[in-house]
């Protein structure tokens, strides 16, 4: 589809910006701009059999379709469409807000998904619960692990056993409009004195627990990944105290940033970088007194139906022309050597993709407790109904 | 006579029974060591209920509220339309109502998050010289949000009622002496009861367990009981407290609707012979 | 002016549609006065017109003298009873009933409205009803308390539309009487709407006929059934045999007219109402009573407008009446009516038989030929 000619949207693309949208949360932007007031007439148009799948002319039968659920704005769809286009396989994206729901609709079953994108601390438990199934690396010939640095690649394998591909890695900080907030905060604490001063109606905290207990946990000293009830605790009481503050409890922060509603927020650097680009004010900050380093993987689930597809999409996702294409369009670091060596000079020196080692000292990743801890599940959710 | 009945009553028990039963069942278990249900039987949920009961307030005040609001903005709609608008466009505009029910909810809710954010209408409002308006995530926004969404079930009923008004009614109040307002009180208000009954119901049931305007124009700071239960399944993963407080919302509805069809009941009178 | 009621060059258009055409008419007080018409015809349009549903086009409609253009409905004179009711179904017979009282600034205190809806309840025969609910009455009962609840405000003209139209035929005819004793007990101008020509001919004092959005003819139900104005009146009230033909000599008190098969007529110019002239195209009506059947010659009056022979084709016997179809090569089919018992003391005739008939000049009157392509019998 050349960018010149898609003034219009076809129906094929709407349909496919509309599962996006319906899926998940951050692309909205993206989704109201892409489809514009063409929607309804493109809704009306030819929407029904663009559903239907393509006649695949792959040579070996992958079947014709693959669900593939990730993070909202985390993927490049010219990928897709070639992936579409080799193989007849079309790809029915889901986007989700966190690890999580991701967790709780994998626990429920019948998801029937493919392939998703979990994030290093989910991994054991997913082997743990028997969700997701080892990997098969002779099927992703183009995965090459001596190009990953162990760091990042680590949690994909739990004892011995590869369940997953690493993807792209980042860090969680903070990200703050400098026109807005003037103090300069660098840590945690500082958020949160900021989030009752100058920030006071303007702040905004993820609605899930890893980041927002996290960040809470840190502004106290303790460490990000605490299960400890007495410091949970201490954290609900800081959580509770700047509720009243807050702008928004969401992990879709890049629309009230972008409105000028919000002035600060948790953020991931990607989403950090999307906003600096457009909005030279955006800053993103990595709290002195620690934070989230994370890396996000491929994986199979257990009772993925197009195990074939599933495989070949893998392998195709781990081309390093094709990452690189990947992070260009959301702009997180890829973990591949390969990759970010075919990326342009400025993205693969970005400060924000790519800090200085002493900056990330005092992140953590997060730890597969979190994900499971009673405590801090229902901190969290008391926390939003308060 | 009984074989007749076994659809309706398969019905019923796989609708309505058995979901009932499986989180009844689940209230009084135990969350499994990663989420879940893990089993047991005890009364901790239950007694965890204060834990939510923000949520159970926001829920009892902004249903009732919205409700009322979409009825006062519903009703000279529906009233415009049943009475007042030219046959010909009748069909027009009643298509023109639903028509926003086309698309997701979620897409129209969003397209409030641009209009209440602060590029929306504060902006507008400070060219006119009022300032420091804020209305994205606040309860204001998420009311305005539920009188756009259940505007059409509110007009609908309320519509029906008044299009199957005998007109000659008005007329026969009219013609006694009673003036566009008395004949309105009167006369076309209590024959639309029936309609406002049916809308106001399906409203308020929708409403006790929304979740999704509030958690776009509340910001997750407007936290309906609906919100809660996501949270508690899609989130913490616990199923028995969550089911705990699904049990407690339907106990909550239950009571609740049964009062007010106590009162709608009362009068009765012109009420079932224009339900007819 | 005395009348209680009147329009003034009314019109009333509906885009392309004439509803009503140029009425002019007085309704004088303490009358009974119909509208009657087939449907279509402007009759419930003017009723409308005096309640206040409606607004003339052009003209003006007045009540007590006063134009009324520019008066809502609810501050009018006037009440209705409307075809089907309209009864309040969410309100009792008593709450109906006091509808009207209720309306008026200041309210009548309490006391007085049960007193006057008592009254009215009395009035129409529902003394004991007031509690019920509208609907678990009867069609002529619900009847009643549409009367009650439209004279309770005592109106100065009381307007009917088709109220009777929904009731049984045995039911209709008791309520047309009740209609006439309380017009004369309350003394109210009624107006009424009706299609029902033996309804509006047996109750008014006086009957406007309609056509097409046009006042036809006005006048006692005598008036009407005697001397019609034109074909159309004649064909709607009562029987009419027509015959057309040509106007061949207007004399002083005589015209000579020939009938289109050919036979001479010669008819009293006062049996006509417009003035014609030589050559006008016209039609001559027979009322069947009027027809003279006689199986001798001799038994035919002199002074006839037309003798001639004719088959009898059918009979019906109506009681007292025999009603005969009669067919003659030259006037074609028309009926008469005849006593069975008549001065000449004749036997029945029978079917096929063939007799002599005639009709006096005074029966036959002159009219427009305005219905031609309409048939001869109604």
């Amino acid at each position: 589809m050349s960018k010149n000619s898609d003034k219009q949207i076809t129906s094929k693309q709407f349909m496919r910006q509309l599962w996006r949208y319906k899926r998940g949360s951050i692309s909205r932007r993206e989704f109201l701009g892409v489809t514009g007031l063409g929607m309804a007439t493109a809704v009306m148009g030819a929407a029904i059999p663009s559903l239907l799948p393509q006649k695949s002319w792959a040579s070996t039968d992958l079947g014709d379709r693959l669900v593939f659920s990730t993070w909202p704005n985390y993927w490049n769809q010219a990928n897709l469409d070639e992936f579409t286009a080799n193989t007849g396989v079309n790809i029915q994206v889901n986007a989700f807000g966190s690890n999580e729901e991701m967790l709780a609709k994998l626990q429920a079953g019948g998801t029937g998904w493919d392939v998703f994108v979990p994030t290093n601390y989910t991994i054991s438990n997913y082997v743990e619960l028997g969700l997701i199934q080892e990997l098969d690396l002779s099927r992703i010939p183009n995965y090459d692990a001596s190009a990953n640095n162990p760091k990042f690649a680590g949690p994909a394998t739990v004892n011995g056993k590869v369940y997953c591909v690493p993807k792209n890695w980042g860090t969680t900080g903070f990200i703050i409009n400098s026109n807005k907030i003037t103090s300069g905060p660098k840590s945690w604490k500082d958020f949160f004195e900021v989030t009752k001063g100058e920030g006071s109606g303007h702040t905004i905290v993820h609605d899930y627990q890893l980041t927002t207990i996290g960040a809470a946990l840190c502004a106290l000293g303790y460490s990000f990944n605490s299960i400890d009830p007495n410091e949970l605790a201490e954290a609900e009481a800081v959580l509770i105290e700047s509720k009243p503050h807050l702008f928004a409890i969401t992990s879709d922060y890049q629309p009230g940033m972008r409105s000028g509603d919000a002035w600060m927020s948790i953020c991931w650097n990607g989403d950090a970088t999307q906003l600096h680009n457009d909005l030279p004010e955006m800053q993103y900050v990595i709290a002195s007194d620690g934070g989230e380093i994370w890396t996000d993987f491929y994986a199979i689930p257990a009772e993925a139906p197009h195990l074939d597809a599933a495989y070949a999409f893998l392998n195709y996702m781990q081309d390093p022309a094709v990452q690189a294409r990947d992070a260009e369009a959301h702009g997180y670091a890829p973990t591949d050597a390969r990759a970010i060596a075919l990326q342009p000079a400025s993205l693969a020196t970005d400060p924000i993709l790519h800090p200085a080692e002493e900056l990330m000292n005092g992140l953590e990743f997060g730890a597969a407790q979190t994900l499971t801890d009673p405590n801090r599940a229902e901190l969290i959710a008391r926390f939003k109904s308060a | 006579m009984a074989a007749l009945l076994a659809p309706t009553t398969l019905w019923f028990l796989v609708m309505l029974i058995m979901p009932l039963i499986v989180i009844l069942i689940f209230s009084f278990g135990e969350r499994a060591a990663v989420g879940g249900y893990g089993g047991g039987f005890t009364f901790e949920q239950y007694a965890n209920l204060p834990a939510r009961l923000k949520a159970f307030q926001n829920t009892l005040t902004y249903a009732p509220l919205g409700t009322l609001l979409s009825l006062l903005v519903a009703y000279p709609l529906a009233y415009f339309l049943a009475l007042k608008v030219d046959r010909r466009f009748k069909l027009v505009l009643l298509v023109l109502v639903i028509v926003p029910f086309w698309t997701s909810l979620l897409i129209r809710t969003y397209a409030w998050i641009y209009i209440l954010g602060g590029r929306g209408i504060p902006t507008i409002l400070e060219w006119i010289g009022i300032e420091g308006v804020r209305l994205i995530n606040t309860p204001t926004a998420v009311l305005i949000g539920i009188v756009y969404g259940y505007l059409p079930l509110m007009v609908f009923p309320v519509y029906v009622s008044l299009e199957k008004l005998d007109k000659s009614l008005l007329e026969a109040s009219n013609d006694l002496g009673g003036n566009s307002f008395k004949t309105f009180l009167q006369i076309t208000l209590p024959l639309s009861m029936p309609g406002i009954a049916t809308g106001c119901m399906l409203v308020f049931i929708l409403l006790m367990g929304e979740f999704l305007i509030p958690a776009f124009l509340g910001g997750g700071k407007v936290f309906f009981i609906g919100n809660a239960m996501v949270d508690l399944f899609l989130q913490s993963r616990n199923w028995p407290f969550g089911s705990a407080v699904a049990a407690t919302l339907v106990v909550i509805m239950l009571i609740t609707v049964s009062i007010y069809m106590r009162l709608a009941m009362r009068n009765k009178t012109g009420a079932d012979q224009s339900l007819m | 002016m005395t009348s209680v009621a009147a329009f003034r060059n009314v019109s009333k258009r509906y885009g392309e549609i004439t509803a009503a055409r140029n009425l002019n008419l007085d309704v004088a007080s303490g009358e009974f006065l119909s509208f009657l018409g087939p449907s279509g015809c402007g009759k419930t349009t003017s009723l409308r017109m005096i309640a206040g549903f409606e607004q003339p086009s052009e003209g003006e409609v007045f009540l007590e003298g006063i134009c009324v253009n520019d008066v809502p409905a609810y501050s009018r004179p006037v009440n209705m009873v409307f075809q089907h009711y309209a009864l309040f179904p969410h309100l009792n017979v008593e709450s109906n009933v006091a509808y009207g009282l209720k309306q008026r600034s200041p309210k009548p205190p309490t006391g007085e409205i049960h007193n006057r809806v008592h009254e009215m309840l009395e009035l129409v025969q529902l003394t004991g009803y007031s509690l019920r609910q509208t609907w678990e009455l009867s069609g002529g009962q619900q009847q009643r308390v549409a009367l009650a609840r439209a004279l309770i405000n005592k109106p100065k003209v009381l307007l009917l539309d088709e109220p009777l139209a929904a009731l049984d035929r045995k039911l209709r005819r008791e309520m047309q009487i009740e209609l006439q004793n309380l017009q004369r007990n309350v003394g109210i101008t009624f107006i009424l709407v009706t299609h029902d020509q033996e309804e509006a001919l047996s109750m008014s004092d006086r009957v406007c006929i309609m056509r097409e959005g046009e006042i036809a003819q006005v006048g006692s139900p005598l008036d009407l059934y005697d001397r019609p104005r034109n074909q159309y009146v004649a064909d709607f009230v009562g029987k009419s045999n027509f015959f057309y033909g040509v106007i061949e000599q207007v004399r002083t008190w005589k015209v000579d007219i020939r009938l289109d098969c050919g036979i001479p007529v010669v008819l009293n110019s006062s049996r006509s109402f417009n003035s014609h002239k030589n050559g006008d195209k016209i039609c001559i009506s027979v009322r069947p009573e009027q027809l003279v059947l006689a199986r001798d010659e001799s038994n035919i009056p002199e002074d006839s407008a037309i003798k001639s022979t004719a088959r009898i084709m059918n009979r019906i016997f109506l009681g007292e009446q025999i009603e005969y179809l009669l067919c003659d090569e030259r006037l074609g089919e028309f009926l008469a009516l005849s006593s069975r018992h008549n001065e000449l003391n004749e036997k029945p005739f029978e079917t096929n038989e063939v007799v002599f008939v005639a009709w006096s000049r005074d029966a036959t009157l002159i009219l427009d030929d305005d219905e031609r392509d309409k048939p001869n019998v109604s």
